[in-house]
């Protein structure tokens, strides 16, 4: 019992960051994130016994949280508002130059459709591999990569498009 | 490897390492500067997704995690107590029943076994003898009285009987030893007028609060030491 829960615990500190970040990408909500989050490490414990290999902990993660996440919409529909509100991270307190481009970028990944932002979040920010995100997305590999340029194409016009709007910020 | 394949190749992964993509980078100084550019928009888009995650989340997760199992190993301790609970209780009344309970549910076969168990212990010739007087007064636990004396008496003693307290009598017999128990009345062993094996027989007479019951070789009469015991043993009330 003792080991069960010593895993768990490295389970939670190794991967809770990385599980929430994506979860927040996923749903664009802090709130929801970490609900999520928890929702996915309880399922975790349950099924602790069945993840005999370490390495694919993260992977298995994401797979459970990607389930969760497709059960809250079978339970409750969300209108499908739009982003802008308050839902985005606000650091333009924070006023550094990189924070406000961070937040500038964000908007940007906000707004790419999300079968587009998904790979690349997985991507960037879980380090997989084209063929482990063709799985983790049951998906096949091309259409990864296609959606993978995509929206960096997406994202690297918009950033062409927008320089005088970015100076702005910085006045 | 053309501009488009290589673009594409570099869109989808910036960090892309194949051999044929390196290649092209060496070959070509603005596909490598195209490269260089994008892994900064990588990294850009890198550090724009790392939003802050709670400082609680981790300690969260843990904390409602133990106290999730916490219930559960509560629960668990309770289940087990309650099985160690029943398991006692279920040896108790074992116990108590092999304790309390005889394993012969008629007076004659305990009254066999009994003899057999005792057989050492006497022999025909035993020099030892017990008066009327110090008989009587034993019998004065079952309310009975013997007017005189049945034989010469080897032994006479206490002894459970089915775990009742009854009177051990030994006398001589014609061969070996003549066995009479006096026993309280009692529910659980069924009264056996007669019984008999290879070697004994017995017999059992029935009377108000108490059974008399005599066990000896095929050599003796049982009748005769029946009509004996009618004879001059008297119960008072």
């Amino acid at each position: 019992m003792m080991t069960k829960q010593v895993r768990y615990e490295a389970l939670v500190r190794a991967l809770h960051g990385d599980l929430y970040r994506y979860a927040y990408w996923l749903t664009h909500d802090k709130q929801v994130a970490e609900d999520l989050v928890q929702e996915t490490f309880l399922r975790a414990w349950r099924a602790l016994d069945s993840l005999k290999d370490e390495k694919a902990a993260k992977s298995w993660l994401i797979t459970i949280l990607r389930r969760e996440n497709a059960r809250r919409f079978e339970r409750k529909r969300f209108e499908m508002s739009d982003y802008e509100e308050a839902t985005i991270i606000d650091t333009s307190s924070v006023t550094t130059e990189q924070e406000i481009e961070n937040q500038w970028l964000r908007n940007k990944i906000t707004q790419l459709p999300p079968e587009y932002s998904e790979p690349l979040i997985l991507q960037v920010l879980g380090g997989f591999s084209g063929e482990d995100i063709a799985t983790i997305l049951d998906l096949n590999k091309n259409t990864v990569m296609t959606r993978l340029f995509r929206a960096r194409n997406q994202l690297k016009e918009a950033l062409e498009a927008e320089p005088v709007k970015r100076g702005m910020y910085n006045g | 490897m053309d501009d488009l394949q290589f673009r594409r190749a570099i869109y989808a992964d910036p960090n892309n390492q194949d051999a044929e993509v390196t290649l092209a980078q060496q070959k070509d100084a603005s596909k490598k500067q195209f490269a260089q550019e994008m892994n900064q928009l990588d990294e850009k888009i890198k550090q724009a997704l790392q939003v802050p995650v709670p400082d609680h989340l981790c300690d969260k997760l843990i904390l409602r995690q133990t106290l999730a199992n916490h219930q559960v190993q509560k629960r668990k301790t309770r289940v087990y107590l309650a099985l160690a609970a029943s398991v006692a209780i279920v040896a108790a009344l074992l116990v108590n029943f092999m304790q309390f309970s005889s394993a012969y549910n008629n007076l004659g076969d305990y009254a066999l076994a009994h003899v057999y168990h005792e057989q050492d212990k006497f022999t025909n010739n035993d020099s030892n003898t017990v008066t009327l007087a110090s008989l009587n007064q034993k019998m004065t636990a079952f309310d009975g009285n013997f007017s005189e004396s049945l034989g010469k008496l080897l032994f006479a003693d206490y002894c459970r009987f089915g775990g009742l307290k009854s009177l051990h009598l030994v006398y001589q017999g014609k061969t070996s030893p003549v066995t009479i128990f006096v026993v309280p009345k009692n529910e659980q062993l069924a009264f056996t007028t007669a019984f008999n094996d290879q070697q004994l027989f017995g017999s059992s007479i029935e009377f108000t609060n108490s059974n008399i019951i005599v066990v000896a070789d095929k050599n003796e009469s049982l009748a005769q030491w029946q009509q004996h015991i009618n004879k001059t043993v008297s119960w008072s009330i």
